[in-house]
């Protein structure tokens, strides 16, 4: 027996989301967009609807939150956002907040993580270097013991939120190599506060979701405490999945709702503009693209709401991590690309305005292009469904 | 202290469509909300709630299909301390005389109250006739049109709007308001926490039978309202702006455009 609903707290909590979401943050995208910036009010009133770092533990300031709850709220900022700044925001800083609330010490989580719950600090993720981004076995930075000190070199790129931590505080959730021989078994995951000497900012410029910085940093010879260590040294590399198959899901939503909001708009304008006599929802050039997007964005939902609850049914020992990397890897693999061909087509109805900075679906359109390589290209997640399939002897890169 | 907050649940929309072949609002697709001056009487009710100390207590009432459930609960998660949904095949094609007793009664089975407050009027209906005739079955005082309300012991003072701008009355509970924001206001929407918080706390559903009625008087038996025809009005064209260096050339201009109207 199948239970195919949401909680009466997940409507409520959707509804709630949506109502915020309408008068609080679609009408200052643009500005966002505009100033390269999310509006620091903006996010302490994400922190006092409780949406920040969501599924941390009550006790760091978090709301206990399962996946699928997390998820909701990603879809509503995605429908939202059409910059998909806000979602990239929130879903980092979720999934990673995460992983550290579940692995990392009490001493590091009283310090970092209530800050970030009240909209005072960012929680990222860096593992991407300049030279790898899904091969983590050739990274370059390393952490190594040092007294009751760890020293940690190298450098970080592409890395979101960079500005944001410089602007409030908090740091990244970092993965480094500790055992230079073994690969991704010596790999080491801590907190990097991204305030302490040693750390050099940069930022780059991006094609879209312009409102949250990306950057990188160059890490020389910097002292992080034995506390920040998250999770067993060398056993990072397997921690660090867990955050991806995390923020992945909630990619996926943010892309659903990204998609279902542009149809939205796609059939409003459908309707109301004529061509040729008649409004151009008549015509079955129109009609036939708009029932496919509609009908593989509604299955890409389903889909990665199960991805969801399996994530869920992990975290009570009643689903493999296997099970889970997989599922995940089949919402991510298409998420971006379905909801870039759904956006494109909107941009295509709306003819000449549909390229126009002023149209919401251009914005969108480049937002969601980002995520078709961000917390893991669509090609890995290939790779990782074919590894589930034919087991591990077929891997590719062994 | 006990009050009442009376909510509806209302289409999402103010451009509700008309079903032309039977005079009936659409519902279908359109999703269900809590009627924005319902928000604004809770919110002000709750306020009111805190003010008046330890032993005060807030109970949201609508009445309606098991669907206004949600609008109940939302009214839970914005500090109400319980609900009740007034639910019945009995009360169906209720109008406004029809609701304003069943509510009436409910208050009626509440007990002692000392403040009823309820939005100007529903968005879907614009009637603004619920609160007054509630307030008439019950021969409550009432106060319209009130924007802020302050706690002073048994009396209530009210800031209210008036066509030409406001006027500050007093009354003593127990009384019931209607009340309508002021341009400023922006509805709550409520955190995580105070969603599961609303889970916990009291609700009921109540039928005919618990609240005392006379049947004759419920649901469409019991509305005198005879609705003859509901339409869309047709939509206005395109406002004329009229500019000029002074009010009085302006005013001049105006003149002319009614005169040559026929207006004047």
């Amino acid at each position: 027996m199948i239970t195919y609903e949401f909680s009466e707290e997940q409507e409520m909590l959707r509804q709630s989301v949506r109502e915020w979401a309408a008068k609080n943050l679609t009408p200052r995208v643009q500005e966002m967009e505009k100033n390269k910036e999310i509006p620091p009010d903006l996010i302490k009133s994400m922190a006092k609807m409780e949406l920040l770092c969501p599924t941390v533990d009550p006790e760091y300031g978090g709301s206990g939150f399962d996946a699928v709850t997390a998820g909701i709220v990603g879809e509503e900022l995605g429908r939202a956002d059409y910059t998909a700044s806000v979602p990239v925001f929130y879903l980092v800083q979720a999934s990673w907040a995460h992983v550290f609330d579940k692995y990392g010490t009490r001493e590091c989580k009283l310090k970092h993580i209530p800050p970030a719950t009240k909209g005072d600090a960012f929680i990222g993720i860096a593992t991407t270097e300049p030279g790898i981004g899904s091969d983590l076995a050739n990274m370059v930075t390393t952490i190594t013991p040092n007294g009751d000190k760890y020293v940690v070199n190298g450098e970080k790129n592409y890395i979101s939120g960079v500005r944001e931590v410089k602007q409030y505080g908090g740091g990244h959730v970092t993965l480094a190599r500790q055992n230079l021989r073994a690969g991704t078994r010596g790999m080491t995951m801590f907190f990097l506060p991204l305030g302490l000497p040693g750390i050099d900012i940069t930022e780059d410029e991006e094609m879209g979701r312009e409102a949250i910085s990306t950057g990188g940093f160059h890490i020389s010879n910097v002292e992080i405490p034995k506390e920040n260590i998250i999770g067993k040294e060398e056993k990072g590399f397997y921690i660090v999945h867990e955050g991806y198959e995390f923020a992945r899901a909630i990619i996926a939503c943010v892309c659903c709702g990204a998609a279902m909001k542009s149809l939205e708009n796609g059939i409003k304008y459908i309707k109301e503009r004529n061509a040729f006599g008649r409004a151009i929802a008549k015509y079955e050039g129109i009609q036939f693209p708009l029932a496919e997007h509609y009908t593989r964005i509604s299955m890409l939902r389903d889909f990665t709401y199960k991805a969801l609850h399996m994530i869920d049914l992990e975290q009570e020992g009643k689903a493999s991590r296997m099970e889970v990397s997989k599922t995940v890897a089949m919402v991510k693999m298409f998420c971006a690309t379905w909801a870039m061909q759904a956006i494109d087509d909107v941009m295509q109805w709306q003819g000449a305005f549909g390229y126009n900075k002023e149209c919401p679906d251009q914005a969108a359109y480049r937002a969601v292009r980002s995520f078709t390589l961000a917390e893991g290209s669509k090609e890995i997640m290939k790779t990782i469904v074919a590894r589930e399939l034919l087991g591990k002897e077929f891997i590719t890169y062994r | 202290m006990l009050i009442i907050a009376c909510v509806k649940q209302v289409p999402d929309t103010s451009d509700v469509k008309v079903d032309s072949a039977t005079g009936t609002l659409v519902r279908e697709g359109v999703p269900a909300v809590m009627n924005p001056f319902d928000q604004f009487a809770l919110e002000e009710g709750v306020r009111l709630r805190d003010a008046a100390g330890e032993g005060a207590e807030i109970v949201a009432l609508s009445m309606g299909p098991p669907q206004a459930r949600s609008a109940l609960m939302k009214a839970l998660a914005l500090g109400a301390d319980r609900a009740i949904l007034l639910t019945d095949r009995a009360f169906a094609g209720a109008d406004t005389w029809a609701t304003s007793y069943t509510l009436a009664r409910a208050v009626g089975a509440l007990g002692k109250i000392d403040l009823i407050m309820c939005g100007l009027q529903a968005v879907d209906g614009d009637t603004a006739q619920t609160g007054p005739e509630m307030a008439q079955h019950l021969r409550l005082p009432q106060v319209t049109y009130a924007e802020r309300v302050t706690l002073d012991g048994k009396t209530l003072t009210v800031k209210r709007q008036t066509d030409t701008g406001y006027e500050i009355v007093e009354v003593r509970m127990p009384a019931l308001l209607t009340c309508t924001p002021p341009a400023d206001f922006v509805p709550s929407t409520p955190p995580f926490s105070a969603i599961i918080k609303a889970k916990k706390k009291p609700y009921e559903e109540w039928g005919a039978e618990k609240i005392n009625t006379d049947a004759d008087k419920l649901g469409l038996k019991g509305s005198p309202t005879q609705v003859k025809r509901v339409f869309s009005p047709p939509k206005r064209g395109q406002g004329v702006m009229l500019e000029g260096n002074s009010a009085a050339a302006v005013a001049g201009e105006l003149f002319q455009v009614l005169a040559k109207g026929g207006v004047l």
